[in-house]
């Protein structure tokens, strides 16, 4: 009778109190504890020194905090008994999820997209480094690097006149002798240099490439610079960051001023690219509540995420627990080999699952018209309305094999008494599914349905594979569509199915969709039995 | 409610008896057995015959994934065989990669979520109802850029223990440890919630204390749950693209079969159909084979009745 | 800040590391006794200069290893191939190279060229004498804004496969094709893969030129962000488009894997494909021959080329050794006669393309290319492809009642996005 309904409050309580009283005892188990404990302690103070080393502060703090914490829960037997069970699931929780979640919200506030991923420094150099131009026409000399004096020099020969020459970045070029060359007809030793071999040049790659040989006094002549150590080339800067004046400051004077959002601008306004990743507040989120583009099929868009969602587990649910019930009979012979048959679906890679239904689906082709229904040409994923119920036989499909699962799990959980009860009161099996089996079985699973709700409220990979969101609509102007979830839009208006890619945007976008689908589940979760039984 | 002893003989009685039964009248067999093959038939239909064009592509020589209805016209192992014969392409090492990524993330995952379950179903603390809601929440999140958040975590963790970082298999059943909460516990939790506490007490009675209830009582009566979240927990990992592509995917030999397996067919122009079906319906094998071993204990409950 | 708080949970995954140690220590001793870089070779004798990661995908990593063993033999710098899956390349290249983890330098195709360079995570490159030695094409495909940013390996473009038992001669004309594809009694006058979902926009292209619709106006530097496929040009083509849809010889049921199947089975004397379904081809036996794709409007039906080649990042650590790699080293005749011996594409290199000709295949297919145009490589072309597929999805399944103002509509909706 107790044991009907789940525990109630006063019987894990009193379970809870005893359990504090006694000690859980055992060296064993302590000497386990003890010695994970400081396989932590000891890799924690690893990583303290690490990041003391490299004045990381805050990472500091949170290390020794965070194994504070942990040792604190760990440490005193009988105390803090929840936060012992919880702790370890919570800490991989806390880094992969919540941080993920963070990072996420983080990006919301920022540009960051397509021209927009660098920090502001290595922006700055990615635009000099595009706007050094080689001299028209110039030659590409053979070189070497060499040392003097303590200084890199690059030691070139003249293409055409086979002149020997070299210079540093305080020496212009000036012809020397007596270089001799390799077969390769590159400079391989000269007098008073020391030549350096390959290995080298890759060690002081930062000098190399800092070395820049002027031709002549004249800056505008430009400068020698060697890509691959063997090979230089004339280059001229035609831009450089002044940072007095916050700009960018063309060969000619033009000045390119920094913007405030994340680029300098070209004097006609437009952006000097790459830009680099700035805050810019709140614009993404009002973006998306103002962009016309994105409110016209919203409300469409809205109302399949919804019809999706909620039919996926609908059906999915039905017949998974029906099949779970019909194969729970024990003297069903060859059942175990029916249930592998129903685990198939979902041990196949989902992807290649979504492009196999893609062809049986196929209007001219496909197994379902030209077989099943003898040559029949019903566009499955053309038609508005069919591509929806396409997209619903295949989720079916996908969503059964888990429903089977865990139904099959939580039917074990029903005791035997209650089912014979109901046999004895003459309950016709219907009666006992309705009113004694349904709802027992509700009470684990009723979470995992809303749970199934959010996954396929977020389900990319179904819509995309199978119908991309199409057919189009005919009157917007985003590629959105009638099969089109609000995750998969997202997708698209940021960008993603080809276009600029605006992280920023789909940040905020996912943060919006979280809040729908999460309050809704949220409403959900207070209506279910199990949270009442918590209170 | 009765003590256990007598539901174990009851129950046994009962299970015994059934095979001992008179035959069943073919009208009788049919209302209570046959209609049950009849669905079970269609059913099996159902799930596997897009599966059969898998398989079918996997040994035709020359074929298409979906451009032929002619199932089986041709059929040659050569597939089979060439899985195995390109160095670059290590599957068996795939193989092996998948197996202990998604068998160490099953257990884990099971160890995780039955502890959190039983803080939840056993004992009382603040914020318990909260916690166990935000569990679910934060997993509905969309997770269009988990994967970049997840690529720089790695990176920094990687420069204070390399073992950690991008391309540790280790590292990637860590991130998958991230959802080991979540639905699973919620699953546990309601399962947990049905074995009596009277079976605690009785334990702690007999002086045993929290640590030795949990493991040696409470985690055998709830085997089904366990079963079902752990083969949950590998097919999952077993399956995962996206993160174990950015994790692991930087080397041939630390690749999962779902990363290597895809690299057959993720361009038009380089795609090879029949090696990757192939390499797809070897890859089926484990998780059909690990539900296969874990199907009696998750409806060993039916038959022997131990948890009520 | 994120920064900060990233790191907090670095240390953190230390702890969790050491709570789970009773399940997963196991894992620790499976970490790869074998290391995936490149075994240096015997000859070495060069000390140790550090080393350069190259993702690259697997078609190409074992034609690369030995190079690279050579790179370490010559230089002492370790090249770590690290294989990618080719589609995810520039995707993951632009996520991972602003922090500074990326790799070194990158295999990918031509048309991302834009987006990298304005993303500024590739740096350009000083090709020097090795611009004269490569394919003209090929090194304009790599060019962006006057500068040079790819060592081009390899050019892949569609052309015209005709089974020769069924049409002996090579149709000058599209409706000639037509027409003989009718004569030739097959189930089929002619295939070309399309998609019910995106059409396939690369697969039409050679026709849509013939009408002279150009995606982009291009100027003397190039393409421009204008688009050039509206107009009356565009509308002849949309109308022709709606009318081949009509005709049922446009059909999208008839996927790439479709038209391939039916090719192989002799239902079509007729298929615009490139050259990654030779083998299955001639698997099947087919007397085949590759022609240049026949006019539907008039002008050249030029095909879009698609040049592959190597990117060096431009938040590399070793930008001298990377660029010697890549110019110095894959650049050469011998490299890219090896990479075309490995993958079956034209090689971007000259003298090793004029070699590689002695396969009338890739000497076919290269004259077909020779006439084309390289797929743009402005960022705008990522915006044009969704909605040109599924324009032309809505013209040829006769969705669209008025072809022309459904293609003239998606020319506003295009430009009004790269705008």
């Amino acid at each position: 009778m107790s044991a009907k309904t789940p525990l109630s409050v006063e019987e894990r309580e009193v379970a809870a109190t005893k359990a504090h009283a006694t000690y859980s005892g055992g060296l064993w188990p302590w000497v386990f504890k003890i010695a994970i404990l400081g396989v932590l302690d000891a890799g924690a103070l690893y990583a303290a020194l690490v990041l003391l080393n490299e004045n990381s502060w805050g990472a500091l703090a949170a290390v020794v905090i965070g194994t504070a914490i942990l040792n604190i829960i760990f440490i005193p037997p009988n105390r803090f008994l929840p936060a012992k069970y919880l702790a370890p699931g919570l800490v991989f929780l806390l880094i992969f999820q919540v941080l993920a979640i963070i990072y996420t919200t983080y990006i919301a506030f920022t540009n960051q997209s397509d021209g927009h991923i660098l920090n502001r420094d290595d922006a700055i150099a990615a635009v000099m480094a595009q706007k050094v131009e080689r001299v028209p026409d110039s030659p590409s000399y053979k070189s070497a690097v060499a040392e003097k004096d303590g200084q890199l020099w690059l030691i070139v020969i003249d293409p055409a006149t086979k002149a020997t020459s070299a210079g540093s970045n305080d020496t212009p070029l000036a012809e020397v002798t007596g270089v001799e060359l390799s077969a390769t007809g590159a400079p391989k030793a000269a007098e008073g240099f020391t030549v350096l071999s390959f290995a080298d040049v890759v060690k002081r790659t930062q000098e190399v490439t800092a070395l820049r040989v002027p031709i002549t006094d004249d800056p505008n002549d430009g400068y020698l610079s060697t890509t691959t150590g063997t090979s230089a080339f004339i280059f001229r800067s035609t831009i450089t960051y002044d940072s007095a004046k916050n700009a960018m400051v063309g060969s000619d004077g033009t000045i390119f001023p920094d913007g405030g959002r994340g680029s300098f601008l070209n004097p006609d306004g437009t952006e000097l690219t790459p830009g680099w990743k700035v805050g810019i507040g709140f614009e993404n989120f009002t973006k998306a509540f103002t962009d016309k583009a994105i409110a016209q099929p919203l409300m469409r868009v809205m109302a399949w995420t919804f019809a999706f969602a909620i039919l996926s587990v609908l059906t999915t649910f039905a017949l998974g627990l029906f099949l779970a019930i019909m194969f729970n009979e024990p003297r069903m012979r060859g059942q175990k080999w029916y249930r592998v048959a129903m685990i198939l679906p979902y041990a196949f890679p989902g992807f290649l699952s979504g492009l196999v239904w893609a062809g049986l689906f196929n209007q001219e082709f496909g197994f379902i018209n030209q077989i099943l229904l003898n040559g029949a040409a019903i566009p499955w994923l053309t038609d508005p309305w069919l591509g929806k119920l396409a997209i619903l036989i295949v989720n079916l499909w996908l969503g059964f094999p888990y429903m089977f699962l865990v139904a099959t799990g939580a039917l074990q959980s029903i005791p035997d008494e209650a089912l014979e009860a109901a046999k004895v009161d003459g309950a016709s099996p219907w009666q006992t599914f309705m009113q004694i089996k349904l709802p027992l079985l509700m009470i684990p699973l009723a979470p995992l349905l809303i749970s199934s709700f959010a996954f396929n409220f977020n389900n990319f990979n179904l819509i995309y594979m199978l119908t991309r969101g199409g057919p189009q609509f005919a009157d917007t102007a985003l590629n959105v569509g009638s099969t089109d979830i609000l995750i998969s839009m997202v997708y698209k208006v940021a960008g993603f199915d080809g276009g600029r890619h605006d992280f920023g945007l789909a940040s905020a976008l996912s943060i919006i969709v979280f809040l729908i689908v999460g309050s809704i589940s949220y409403l959900g979760f207070r209506q279910t039995k199990t949270l009442e039984n918590l209170a | 409610m009765s003590t256990q002893p007598t539901t174990f003989t009851a129950h046994d009685g009962t299970v015994q008896e059934l095979p001992a039964q008179p035959r069943m009248g073919f009208a009788k067999w049919l209302g209570v057995i046959g209609w049950r093959h009849l669905i079970g038939i269609i059913a099996v239909v159902f799930s596997a015959f897009p599966l059969v064009y898998v398989v079918s592509a996997s040994l035709n020589p020359s074929g298409t994934l979906t451009g032929s209805n002619q199932l089986f016209s041709e059929v040659s192992i050569d597939a089979y065989k060439n899985l195995f014969k390109d160095p670059s392409r290590p599957y068996g090492q795939w193989y092996i990669n998948t197996l202990i990524i998604a068998g160490v993330t099953a257990v884990s995952t099971v160890f995780l979520g039955a502890i959190a379950a039983f803080a939840f179903s056993r004992m009382r603390f603040k914020g318990r109802r909260m916690g166990l809601m935000s569990l679910l929440l934060v997993q509905m999140f969309p997770q269009l850029l988990a994967v970049v958040a997840i690529f720089l975590l790695l990176t920094w963790i990687g420069d204070i223990f390399p073992i950690l970082g991008i391309g540790s298999r280790l590292a990637l059943i860590l991130v998958y440890l991230g959802g080991a909460l979540g639905v699973n516990t919620y699953l546990m939790y309601g399962f947990f919630n049905t074995v009596p506490s009277s079976l605690d007490e009785a334990a702690k009675v007999d002086g045993a204390g929290h640590a030795r209830i949990f493991f040696t009582i409470i985690l055998r009566l709830v085997a089904p749950i366990l079963a079902v979240v752990g083969l949950l927990s590998f097919i999952g990992s077993f399956n995962e693209y996206v993160i174990a592509s950015v994790v692991v995917g930087n080397s041939a030999d630390t690749q999962t079969l779902a990363i290597g397996l895809f690299q057959y067919v993720s361009s038009e122009t380089n795609s090879n159909w029949v090696i990757f079906s192939a390499g797809a319906v070897l890859a089926a094998l484990p998780p059909m084979a690990l539900f296969i071993w874990l199907q009696k204990y998750i409806v060993a409950g039916l038959t022997a009745g131990a948890v009520k | 800040m994120i920064q900060r708080a990233l790191k907090l949970s670095a240390a953190l995954g230390v702890a969790a590391l050491a709570l789970t140690a009773c399940g997963s220590s196991d894992t620790a001793t499976t970490t790869p006794t074998n290391s995936a870089t490149t075994a240096a070779s015997a000859a070495t004798s060069a000390a140790d200069a550090g080393s350069i990661t190259v993702w690259v995908d697997a078609n190409r990593e074992p034609v690369l290893k030995p190079i690279a063993a050579t790179f370490k033999a010559d230089t002492g710098v370790t090249v770590n191939l690290v294989v990618k899956d080719f589609g995810k390349i520039a995707d993951d290249f632009i996520a991972q190279a602003p922090t500074g983890k990326g790799p070194d330098a990158v295999i990918t195709a031509h048309d991302g060229t834009g987006r990298l360079v304005e993303s500024g995570v590739v740096a350009p490159l000083e090709l020097g004498d090795v611009t004269a030695q490569m394919q003209e094409i090929a090194i304009n495909a790599f060019t962006y804004n006057g500068k040079v940013y790819g060592v081009p390996y390899a050019l892949e473009n569609i052309a015209l496969l005709r089974n020769t038992d069924l049409a002996p001669t090579a149709p000058k004309t599209y409706d000639e094709m037509i027409t003989m594809g009718k004569a030739a009694k097959t189930k089929y006058s002619f295939l070309i893969g399309l998609d019910p979902k995106s059409a396939d926009p690369y697969h039409t292209y050679p026709f849509q030129a013939s009408f002279g619709a150009p995606v982009f106006e291009s100027d003397a530097s190039g393409y421009t962000t204008k688009l050039g496929m509206g107009g009356d040009n565009g509308a002849t083509f949309a109308k022709w488009l709606a009318a081949q849809g009509k005709a049922g010889i446009f059909n999208l049921n008839i996927t790439g894997d479709i038209a391939k199947d039916q090719f192989t089975k002799k239902q079509s004397p007729f298929f615009i494909t490139g050259p990654w379904n030779l083998e299955a081809i001639q698997k099947a036996g087919i007397n085949y021959s590759i022609d240049p794709i026949p006019s539907a409007g008039g002008e050249a039906a030029t095909p879009f080329v698609g040049v592959q080649g190597f990117m060096m990042s431009a938040q590399s650590k070793n930008p001298v050794a990377t660029q010697s790699f890549l110019v110095d080293y894959l650049s050469t005749e011998a490299v890219q006669t090896a990479l075309f011996e490995a993958g079956d594409r034209a090689p971007a290199n000259k003298a090793a393309f004029e070699a590689a000709k002695t396969n009338k295949d890739v000497a076919a297919f290269g004259a077909v290319g020779a006439a084309g145009v390289p797929m743009p490589n402005v960022p705008a072309m990522g915006t044009v492809w969704a909605d040109w597929g599924a324009t032309q999805v809505q013209i040829i399944s006769g969705k669209a009642s008025d072809p022309a103002a459904a293609w003239a509509k998606m020319v506003t909706t295009i430009q009004g996005k790269i705008k």
